[in-house]
């Protein structure tokens, strides 16, 4: 069939030169674009084949998925509608149209039926064949080097950049002009599924780093193009440069830290331009996935851009203070706790006014009025009361333009894009001429820059005050545009520590009167003060003004209060406080109040829903309690109907969450993700395994489900998002087994590695480490833990190193290599040849050493202990590797081996269930450890420090219950020494053997069945106890209690079946058990298991 | 595809309906095997692909028969929580309760083929499958029960939740055959004993068997 289909496309080529002869009008509107015709149309098959030919587009005779780009037909059958719902199913007229009007139309407004799928990337193509495309960028400018990298931005790829080496402008590629709304999605997600790394983390936002305020460089930066993405994207190149060539964009940008990254500094003051532009070249029909060695998938094969894109994301930076705030707040409950009362300053305070009797149920909305702006202004009295705007621009609104800009043809196509939003074909035919009519516009206007032409400010307004507002400038608006608006808008830089103090400034104030706090975000919280009225006996509205002056007093700034019995409520009386006021909207005006607010105004109606209610002819939450609540659940789900329903009528059951237990910890890419190799796939994931480490250990949780999410590419920018899960036995944050469990995963998926276009990385199903949070050895040690139960094939000593640098290294030299020759290969007619400097490879090389090298004992130990064991290493991998590192790894390997075999002084921490018990006796769960006095001093000295203490403390363990040994009080005393290593929480992992193959084990389940350390499945918990019985000889209390525990969930879950099995398999094995205390032990599990059974069920389980 | 909920009538009756349909053949072959009535009257059919006895005795068979029919209703909401078969000696008092314990998940889905708007036959053959182990369980449950006293009766008892019973009042299903409140002294057993039989969960059912069973049967 395969045969076929190709022969097919032979034969159609072969045709096509044929027919042009016959019909002079040819031309090439359809490349790409590749139909398949279903069913009778209008003009027939034949026809549309023809037109198809001489227009340079593609007919298939059989619908292929992923080639296929457009299915034409006339009428569909609705069975069919369902089948081809993801498709795009256009009418022939789009065919006949596009060429009448000589380009490719837009096919939205030719779809068969609505509600096709949309595009769920931006689609780029504002360079429609007939535009007269005028100066786009000053690509001739020698001190430019452009980074025009996509040959098909419609694919997706919606950064690229320009920048010049020498002088520190950025500037963004005219594609980027047009804020587009799915972009900032991506990042959105990327960023609330973030999660601060550490608190310290934050603060050291360093101001050197190229924000645009902060930037030192004095030189009328062109800034403003840049801006419609500063929101999105902290403005800072090095999360998307970091691993192009084109050197460091910003010379005084530090010297990034991630090892990878050290290539983009390959030439750090090489002052020859770079000119790489694939712009023009190789013209690859665009729902092809170009398999380039680009920059961009070079980027993202050196997954360094991760942790870079994290630690400079500002959207991610703000995303993770709420997290923050809710942590403190967590943390002031804890302490409250702790010492057992709490003293609140401000509610003494306030006893002392007290008068009134208070209502019932109150909530307090506190929101900062303008936050960024009140901040930004708060030292500036001169500012107050007038408009004043945060962002990235300082001046006039104006900027000197860049030459070779165009602002006003660059408005003219963000218009034209959003009059045609959904356009995503592109040809290559288009590119051709873009790039022939900028030079010619390039050339008449390029060179002279007059202040007639200068551009208006593009910097967004992140916020604006009242005045400003009330002249109609918006928030997101550009700040030029807002300029003209109302023209005395001042703008001010942002200022993130600031913000954050006064963040801090107002929790504290919040904390001072309750601890019944839900915080928002880094400007808003929900305060409870149901209790707190009623102990005072004071009104909301004291408690309101006491709050707002308070908050005044201590931050300089205002905040405005909305009070209500219940969230909603309280929430929608802000808006009617703002600004600086307060509002008490009492419960027998809630009818009156909410039946005039429109539906926009609930929490959780936006755009989208808005519409749809729009359609049903609801505006106002008076129009929506009209709706019966079938209809509601009809329209928007079950869930979602009823919460309309509710919150239509001021009904809110939410209570205010003080103690927030993270669900899950994630992170995300859907960015620049372009893989041509399942290894460069593997290795991203690997580092987002390490990132999502990282937050883990950050947020002191463990996680035991593992979650990998792809964005695939299916055909024109759409993408499809799937999902797989896995539970794994026992609780992780350890990134080595998350990578390798999560790359399991992603095989299992099957997908063509080049189109994916988004990775994300969940982890559920949390449990603490969460007891000892604010403890900074916390996590600390419970990592360490973690490793030691891993470390069965590991040595331990990885702890402290980023043990992925290793590979990072090699990527980045294999990719350094590509793309001196993929550059080589782009080069356009417009673009001068790149001088490729001989030294470049060696420079590669040797700046990716260096990282692995410091701090380290010394090279050879590093080594060992960084690589893992051969059989786990890629071959291919491997083989990319420079010959010179190669070889070190090699022998590496050669080396450990040998040292094992003599004194095994690498494994000083191989953790093993004794097998023979004739080896260490009874010593219970004691690890099997080389003898102390094997361990190499050196290894041991080079350990950090709190794995030192904790192997110490294990030896004298040993010894101890050596001593102990032969006597028969070792349950009582092994008891006394509540071992780190608690044998059923951590799962069966520490048998080596089950470590290799934990898919035996996880299995996927739904989440509410109860589990046994990770095990549900009737086998593996069978196995579970079996491990448990016949290799412990001495059970821990916790561990009993843990099945204890489970039958108890069992019981719950009405699975007596199940338990009367378990018990069934326990006894056997309990009773047989030479060990009288493992009897003891059954007869403890069943006394407890017949107390909940018996209240469960009025009868106690019969056993036999 | 779409998905139907609890809201959706048809659907708490289709669960009702296999429920039904199992509890009849149960009760049957519960009968049977504990030997209740004498295995004369019994024969032996078919069912789930396996083979149970069923009583051909009448009377029996519409007593049976009525009870379900006044049980369905109650499933189809949700309102029972437990149907019990309570197996009783010469002076009433129970020697074996088979206890039903019947829990549709809350926020039910399952899901529905638009054209044929019948409830996909996976999701079924797969519910046939577990009741069908129900079924072998109960044919074997001999074997950890002690033998009953000789001159047993039995009865079927409906555990409802919270304020069923007030409608139960108000409809009657058959005419002349009203639920009456249980005897306490059916109800409750001296020493109970508990023996877990089966657990299926379902998609759109979740039930487990046990009984309950005297300790000292003879006296």
């Amino acid at each position: 069939m395969a045969s076929k289909v190709s022969k097919l496309d032979e034969q159609f080529k072969l045709d096509a030169p044929r027919e042009k002869p016959k019909d002079g009008a040819c031309s090439s509107i359809f490349t790409g674009v590749a139909i398949y015709v279903k069913g009778y149309t209008e003009p027939s098959v034949d026809e549309l084949r023809r037109l198809m030919l001489l227009h340079g587009g593609q007919f298939h005779v059989y619908y292929s998925h992923s080639h296929t780009t457009h299915i034409i037909a006339n009428n569909l059958p609705n069975s069919k509608i369902q089948e081809l719902r993801d498709q795009k199913v256009v009418r022939p007229e789009w065919i006949t149209d596009s060429i009448k009007a000589g380009h490719l139309l837009s096919y939205l407004q030719y779809q068969l039926y609505a509600k096709q799928k949309g595009l769920s990337f931006p689609s780029v193509s504002v360079h429609q064949g007939q535009e007269p495309a005028g100066p786009l960028h000053g690509r001739h400018l020698p001190s430019h080097s452009l980074n025009n990298h996509n040959p098909a931005p419609s694919l997706g790829q919606p950064l690229s950049r320009h920048h010049t080496p020498t002088s520190s402008h950025s500037h963004l590629h005219t594609d980027n002009l047009h804020p587009q709304p799915n972009h900032y999605n991506h990042f959105a997600m990327a960023a609330s599924a973030s999660r601060p790394l550490d608190l310290p983390s934050q603060s050291d936002f360093p101001p050197e780093k190229p924000l645009p305020i902060a930037n030192p460089n004095p030189s009328p930066s062109p800034v403003c193009l840049n801006c419609s993405h500063h929101n999105v994207f902290p403005s800072n190149p090095t999360p998307l440069e970091t691993n192009s060539l084109s050197a460091n964009t910003f010379p005084s940008n530090p010297t990034p830290i991630e090892t990878n990254s050290l290539s983009a500094e390959t030439f750090p003051s090489n002052p020859t331009p770079l000119e790489t532009n694939s712009l023009s070249a190789n013209p690859i029909p665009s729902n092809y996935a170009p398999p380039h060695h680009d920059q961009q998938s070079a980027k993202v094969k050196t997954g360094g851009i991760i942790s870079e894109f994290y630690s400079h994301s500002r959207l991610h930076h703000i995303s993770t203070w709420r997290s923050e705030f809710s942590e403190y707040v967590n943390m002031l409950q804890s302490r409250m706790r702790a010492t057992g009362g709490a003293t609140f300053p401000g509610r003494d305070r306030l006893r002392r006014l007290s008068t009134a009797p208070g209502p019932q149920s109150c909530i307090l909305h506190v929101d900062m009025d303008c936050f960024f702006v009140s901040v930004g202004i708060r030292h500036r009295p001169d500012l107050k009361g007038k408009s004043v705007a945060v962002t990235s621009n300082h001046g006039s609104g104006r900027v000197a333009q860049r030459p070779g800009v165009d602002r006003q043809l660059e408005l003219q196509c963000y218009h034209k894009k959003y009059s045609y939003p959904a356009v995503s074909e592109r040809k290559d035919g288009d590119l051709e001429e873009i790039t022939s009519s900028e030079t010619e516009s390039h050339i008449s206007h390029g060179n002279s820059v007059d202040q007639d032409t200068a551009a208006l400010s593009m910097a967004e307004i992140a916020s604006c005050s009242y005045e400003a507002r009330q002249a109609g400038v918006r928030n997101g608006m550009f700040f030029g545009q807002a300029k003209q608006l109302c023209p005395s808008l001042q703008s001010v830089p942002y200022d993130f520590q600031a913000y954050k103090k006064v963040a801090l400034a107002m929790y504290e104030t919040l904390a001072s009167y309750s601890h019944d706090i839900e915080a928002l975000s880094c400007d808003e919280a929900l305060v409870d003060s149901s209790a707190l009225l009623a102990e005072l006996s004071v009104t909301p509205d004291e408690l309101a003004s006491a709050i707002r002056a308070d908050v005044r007093e201590r931050t300089g700034c205002s905040a405005s209060v909305g009070m209500g019995s219940n969230i909603l409520l309280a929430r929608m009386a802000t808006r009617k406080a703002k600004p600086n006021g307060q509002y008490l909207l009492r419960s027998e005006e809630v009818d009156d109040f909410i039946r005039d607010q429109t539906v926009t105004s609930l929490p959780g109606v936006g755009r989208s829903m808005g519409g749809k209610l729009a359609s049903l002819g609801v505006r106002s939450c008076g129009d929506l309690q009209q709706v019966s609540l079938q209809r509601l659940q009809k329209e928007f789900g079950p869930r979602t109907g009823q919460t309309l329903f509710r919150f239509c009528r001021g009904l809110d059951d939410r209570p205010v969450r003080s103690e927030k237990e993270r669900k899950s910890v994630s992170a995300e890419m859907n960015y620049n993700i372009r893989f041509t190799q399942v290894d460069e796939a593997e290795s991203f994931l690997t580092h987002l395994s390490v990132e999502v480490q990282k937050r883990l250990q950050g947020a002191g949780l463990r996680g035991r489900r593992l979650t990998l999410k792809v964005m695939v590419y299916s055909g024109h920018g759409t993408c499809d998002s799937l999902a797989r899960s896995v539970t794994l036995a026992q609780l992780t944050d350890c990134g080595h087994l998350i990578a390798s469990e999560v790359i399991k995963l992603f095989h299992t998926m099957r997908l063509k590695v080049q189109d994916l276009r988004g990775v994300g990385l969940q982890v559920q199903l949390l449990e603490g480490a969460h007891s000892v949070p604010k403890d900074p050895s916390g996590p600390k040690t419970c990592y360490v833990r973690d490793k030691s139960q891993s470390s069965s094939h590991r040595t331990t000593s990885a702890v402290s190193l980023p043990s992925d640098s290793l590979p990072n290294t090699a990527i980045t030299d294999t990719c350094t290599s590509q793309e001196n020759s993929s550059s080589a290969r782009v080069l356009s007619p417009f673009s001068t040849p790149r001088p490729t400097s001989p030294a470049e490879p060696i420079t590669g090389t040797s700046k990716g050493e260096p990282p692995r090298t410091p701090n380290h004992v010394d090279n050879r130990l590093n080594l060992s202990i960084e690589v893992s064991l051969p059989s786990q290493v890629d071959r291919s991998v491997l083989e990319a590797l420079p010959a010179e590192l190669r070889e070190r790894v090699e022998h590496s390997w050669t080396h450990r081996d040998t040292e094992k075999t003599h004194n095994g002084s690498h494994q000083p921490l191989v953790l093993q269930i004794p097998k023979q018990s004739g080896q260490t006796g009874s010593t219970g769960i004691i690890l099997e450890l080389s003898d102390f006095s094997q361990v190499d001093p050196e290894v041991f000295a080079a350990l950090p420090r709190e794995l030192q203490e904790q192997l110490r403390s294990v030896y004298g363990r040993r010894e101890n219950t050596q001593g102990i040994m032969g006597k028969n009080t070792v349950y009582s005393a092994l008891r006394k020494y509540s071992a780190p290593l608690n044998f059923l929480e951590n799962g069966p992992s520490t048998s080596p053997l089950q470590q290799d193959d934990p898919e035996t084990l996880s299995k996927f389940t739904p989440c509410p069945e109860p589990t046994l350390a990770g095990a549900c499945d009737f086998k593996d918990i069978r196995t579970l106890l079996r491990e448990w019985i016949t290799t412990i000889s001495d059970p821990m209390e916790e561990d009993i209690l843990q099945v204890v525990k489970y039958c108890t969930d069992l019981i719950n879950d009405k699975d007596l079946e199940k338990l009367d099995l378990i018990i069934k398999y326990m006894k056997r094995l309990m009773q047989q058990s030479v060990e009288s205390v493992w009897s003891m032990a059954f007869d403890f599990i069943l006394d407890n298991v017949q107390v909940v059974v018996q209240q469960t069920y009025g009868s106690t389980l019969k056993i036999t | 595809m779409t998905t139907l909920t609890r809201q959706d009538l048809n659907f708490g009756q289709v669960v009702a309906d296999i429920l039904c349909e199992f509890l009849e053949v149960a009760i049957h072959l519960i009968l049977y095997v504990r030997e209740v009535y004498p295995s004369g009257i019994f024969q032996k059919r078919k069912k789930y692909n396996v083979p149970v006895q069923m009583s051909c005795h009448p009377e029996l068979n519409q007593y049976i028969h009525d009870t379900l029919h006044c049980v369905k209703p109650l499933i189809e909401k949700n309102d029972a929580e437990k149907v019990v078969v309570v197996i009783m000696d010469k002076e009433h008092h129970p020697v074996e309760r088979f206890v039903f314990e019947i829990s549709q998940p809350p926020l039910l889905s399952i899901r529905v083929d638009n054209n044929t708007s019948a409830i996909s036959d996976t999701l079924l053959s797969h519910v046939e499958q577990l009741l069908r182990a129900v079924i072998l369980k109960i044919s074997v449950c001999d074997a950890v029960l002690e033998n009953n006293p000789p001159g047993c009766t039995f009865t079927v008892l409906v555990h409802t939740r919270e304020a069923a019973t007030r409608n139960m009042e108000k409809v009657q299903v058959i005419k002349d055959f009203p639920w009456i409140v249980a005897d306490e002294q059916e109800v409750h057993m001296q020493e109970p004993r508990l023996i877990p039989l089966k657990t299926m969960t379902s998609d759109i059912v979740k039930m487990q068997l046990y009984v309950e069973e005297r300790a000292q049967k003879a006296s």
